[in-house]
């Protein structure tokens, strides 16, 4: 299935971090995600490439849990997460964003980091949870600091998250999802709507914060795909058409002839 | 088991027909709401008084000599078409694309106006139903006998629902219509003027309704309150059918129109509980209803639920300060007795006050933090002046105790209903716990009837009889409610000092213990989460938190809160509780309190309560008997024009001040877009 390069199957030596097995899902006659094998290895920086309706976001909500699967299943870190809700998987490292910004709109900047580092702080007791006032737990508090500091945000929590610009909404998406300190990153198309300039930011920020974590990564930009990733993976009709390095997947001519259009690269 | 009376098949039969009369009604009255909820996510709980319009306008028609039941059949429902056009014009435009609440508020907040104008209008006595002319002569087919009139009404609700069933498939009109109900922008986008369609609707549904109320007063006597008797059950028939689906409207009435006639003739001590079960049952089982698109998806995601935090007029360190204030005011009142006020003003009013204030609170932890508007809540308030006082006679005649076992009752169901309701989101968690509310309502009044029924079979048995929990009408009341455990002084008949009351204290400690609780938890990480919810649940999700056991804990913190203001006002009724404490209207009630305030605040519901109560007190010692009318009228320029509520004033004139060369002010949603 997987006809460009495989040399580098199980990225870094050990065993994948994420794997999916014969994913499969449904819309009635449609299959938006047919029988995928996919595997993802640590510190790994993998792109999904495809064209519109290829099902990239359909896999990321496979993936994380906003959908279930119709057949196959999906494994984190050796774990079949396939039946388990949003939440839970969020607790077992898997972290992501999403294509159209979502951040809490009403909520101050730092109250939606705050958020974000407080769901991955789950050692406390339900009194401390429900009664302790929120600004007075120091880790809590460090943890938000550090990660506005990171996005560049620092300074300026107090703002309310409906009125940043796009481009500031854009990073502190990012940075809700840094601060819940996830294995596995999945970024859905954080750079769509982006000026160049924005766009070369927002990735030296993804590269900066999430260097050293797997990255999970839909882009349409082709270019930023050929320089970040490790690997590609090319999906057509919900199906895998290759996985392999950035330059074997430009070369892979069923690749150039299903999405490229012969000669782009 | 119960035996059931022979019966016959003629019997049946008269029953099925009676049960399609009634349905034919229901046909015409959900049709018309499940259209304007589909095509503009309004639900219009003004629907009921719309065909209440429709009857009073026949009943005037004919009695004043203008025409026959014919004419008033084609008069009426056109007089009223054109009040529904208008009344979508004024008041429900400028709401669009903000959340499905609001819709919700500003048609409540006209339920109170339509009441008022239809009982200045044609005072408060019933009518007798129309003369129906030739049609009130009966028929016999096939040896069975009945009214041409039950005939006429079946024939006739199907002519009207195949006519307008055709319409909808058939005209341009309809195209546009179906095509909005699917999705609106893309209309739009088409170069249509969708807008201009809305009023027509609207129209369309209103004339739907107004012939049913035409058809209602052909068969019954027209009075105030019919409009409010047909609403829920209408609601009950749109949500069974599905929301937004015509065939669902037609399917759900006749079901549910022929349900309750079979049940009243059969089981009639379960009238009324049948169709409540048979709504929860259906939205738990297939959300969308019998005939609904599972593809139905939470029309409130475009709105924004308009909560008055962060509006900014109030720092941590000034509400304190004016809170505190506030509390030393209140603990002093008492003092003035005599002096500046009677004791009216303490011993009532402002009791009144605080235990609507701590009811409204309750509502606020919920619809305010956590987006989930519930239409239920009265039942929490309920339960908890019911479990006070029943603790009060069967148990301990201990206030402490009995209030506590008010908060447990109340918080318990609360996890139940909450348990059920939180699978479903938006407006069908709304219905359901609107439906939950009336199945309690129901059960507290045909308890009597089911004891009757249950009793003699469990005494037979052997096992322990149904004590009277609830009376029925009469209600239930403990003779006397002590400080002590069993004994002591009577609560309310403590005076400190002349016409102070410690129970005065005791309300005032409770209320204002009850806000520095809600205060905590909402300061607390559990209080962000809530917030986060409402924001955006679904990337409250993907943060890592299990927003369905969040959602269900405020819930029950919720209903407990609610559970102590029922208590409260129980004692304060004199030990007794009875089905008024159940009534949907005070749901209306808190809920208007809340918005009123500004939701999302905690202390804007208090205010809104305090504004609401003393704004009734003044017009009724002012002789003004359609107060409810002119609340109304203040609640709907409310929704309209300051959504945020009272505490949102400040900021709101602040804004204006400034807005002169500025931008759009901090905070302000897009409310055009939706």
């Amino acid at each position: 299935m997987a006809t460009a390069d495989d040399t580098t199957a199980t990225f870094g030596g050990g065993e994948p971090v994420l794997e999916t097995k014969g994913l499969t899902r449904r819309f009635g006659e449609l299959v938006a995600v047919d029988d995928l094998d996919i595997e993802v290895g640590q510190g790994e920086f993998r792109s999904i490439i495809g064209p519109n309706g290829a099902g990239k976001t359909t896999l990321f909500n496979l993936i994380s849990g906003a959908l279930l699967p119709s057949e196959g299943s999906v494994v984190f870190e050796g774990e079949d997460v396939s039946q388990l809700r949003p939440h839970q998987r969020v607790h077992r490292g898997i972290g992501r964003s999403f294509q159209i910004t979502n951040v809490f709109g009403g909520l101050t900047v730092r109250e939606n980091v705050r958020l974000a580092a407080q769901a991955a702080i789950r050692e406390r007791s339900p009194f401390e949870n429900a009664f302790r006032h929120k600004d007075s737990f120091g880790d809590l508090n460090d943890r938000t600091d550090d990660v506005l500091a990171r996005i560049g945000l620092d300074g300026r929590g107090h703002e309310q998250a409906s009125t940043l610009a796009y481009g500031d909404r854009r990073r502190l998406e990012i940075g809700l999802v840094l601060a819940t300190d996830p294995q596995l990153v999945m970024l859905d198309e954080p750079t769509a709507g982006m000026s160049a300039e924005e766009t070369r930011a927002t990735m030296e920020l993804i590269g900066d914060v999430l260097g050293d974590r797997t990255v999970l990564l839909i882009e349409h930009d082709i270019e930023l795909v050929m320089n970040a990733s490790d690997r590609i993976t090319v999906l057509n009709r919900g199906e895998e058409l290759a996985t392999g390095p950035p330059a074997a997947v430009a070369e892979n001519e069923q690749v150039q002839q299903a999405y490229l259009g012969g000669g782009v690269l | 088991m119960l035996e059931l009376p022979l019966v016959t098949a003629g019997e049946t039969l008269d029953q099925f027909i009676n049960g399609l009369t009634v349905g034919m009604v229901y046909v015409l009255l959900a049709a018309g709401l499940s259209i304007i909820f589909g095509v503009m996510d309004v639900i219009n709980f003004a629907h009921g008084e719309l065909l209440a319009l429709g009857a009073y306008f026949a009943v005037a028609i004919t009695t004043a000599g203008i025409g026959n039941f014919w004419v008033a059949l084609l008069v009426a429902p056109l007089a009223v078409a054109i009040i529904g056009g208008a009344m979508e014009r004024l008041t429900i435009r400028p709401l669009y694309g903000r959340d499905p609440l609001y819709h919700i508020l500003l048609t409540f907040g006209l339920v109170l106006i339509f009441v008022d104008a239809i009982e200045l209008i044609w005072g408060t006595q019933p009518f007798r139903p129309l003369d129906t002319g030739v049609l009130s002569g009966t028929i016999t087919i096939l040896g069975f006998q009945k009214t041409l009139y039950s005939y006429f009404v079946i024939v006739m609700g199907a002519v009207v629902a195949a006519g307008a069933w055709l319409v909808l498939e058939r005209t341009r009109f309809g195209l546009v219509v179906r095509a909005g109900s699917m999705d609106r922008d893309m209309v739009r986008h088409l170069g249509i003027d969708i807008d201009r369609y809305y009023t027509l609707v609207f129209a369309f549904g209103a004339f739907l309704a107004a012939v049913g109320g035409v058809v209602f007063a052909g068969r019954q006597s027209v009075g105030p309150g019919m409009g409010g008797s047909v609403i829920i059950p209408a609601f009950i028939v749109v949500v069974l059918g599905g929301l937004g689906s015509f065939r669902g409207a037609v399917a759900g009435g006749l079901l549910v129109g022929v349900v309750q006639s079979f049940v009243r003739w059969q089981v009639p001590f379960l009238e009324g509980l049948v169709v409540f079960l048979l709504m929860i049952g259906v939205l738990l089982i297939r959300p969308q209803g019998l005939f609904g698109s599972p593809e139905w998806h939470d029309p409130g995601e475009g709105g924004e639920l308009l909560t008055a935090a962060g509006s900014g007029v109030l720092s941590t360190r000034r509400r304190r300060l004016l809170g505190g204030g506030m509390v030393a005011v209140l603990a002093i009142a008492p003092l003035g007795i005599g002096v500046l006020y009677n004791s009216y003003v303490v011993n009532t009013i402002v009791v009144d006050i605080l235990i609507w204030g701590l009811f409204a609170l309750s509502l606020d932890l919920v619809m305010g933090y956590t987006g989930l508007v519930s239409l239920g809540h009265v039942l929490f308030y309920g339960l908890g002046a019911y479990a006070t006082v029943l603790f009060a006679v069967y148990l301990l005649p201990s206030i402490w105790l009995a209030l506590v076992a008010g908060i447990l009752v109340a918080a318990l169901i609360a996890w139940v209903v909450g348990y059920l309701s939180i699978r479903v989101s938006g407006v069908y968690f709304s219905m359901i716990t609107l439906a939950f509310a009336e199945l309690f309502a129901s059960l507290a009044l045909k308890m009597p009837g089911l004891r009757a029924q249950i009793n003699p079979t469990l005494d037979s048995l052997g096992l322990p009889t149904i004590p009277p929990l609830t009376n029925g009408d009469n209600g239930i009341g403990a003779d006397a409610i002590t400080y002590g455990l069993t004994g002591g002084p009577e609560f309310g008949d403590v005076s400190l000092l002349g016409e102070i009351h410690l129970y005065y204290y005791v309300i005032l400690a409770l209320v204002v213990g009850s806000y520095l609780v809600s205060r905590r938890l909402i300061d607390a990480p559990f209080g962000s989460v809530l917030q986060a919810i409402r924001e955006s649940e679904q990337r409250a999700s993907f943060l890592g938190y299990d927003t369905t056991m969040y959602k269900r804990r405020a819930f029950v913190v919720s209903g407990a809160l609610a559970g102590l203001a029922g208590g409260l006002r129980a004692t304060q009724n004199l030990g007794r509780a009875s089905p008024g404490f159940l009534d949907w209207l005070l749901s209306g009630e808190v809920i208007v309190m809340t918005l009123l305030g500004g939701m999302g605040t905690l202390y804007g519901p208090m205010i809104g309560a305090a504004g609401y109560l003393s704004l009734e007190e003044l017009l009724l010692s002012n002789g003004i008997d359609q107060w409810q009318g002119v609340l109304g009228i203040v609640f709907v320029l409310f929704v309209i024009f300051v959504p945020r509520g009272i505490v949102s004033i400040p900021s709101l004139v602040k804004q204006r001040m400034d807005s002169s060369s500025e931008a759009p002010p901090e905070g302000e949603p897009a409310e055009v877009s939706d």
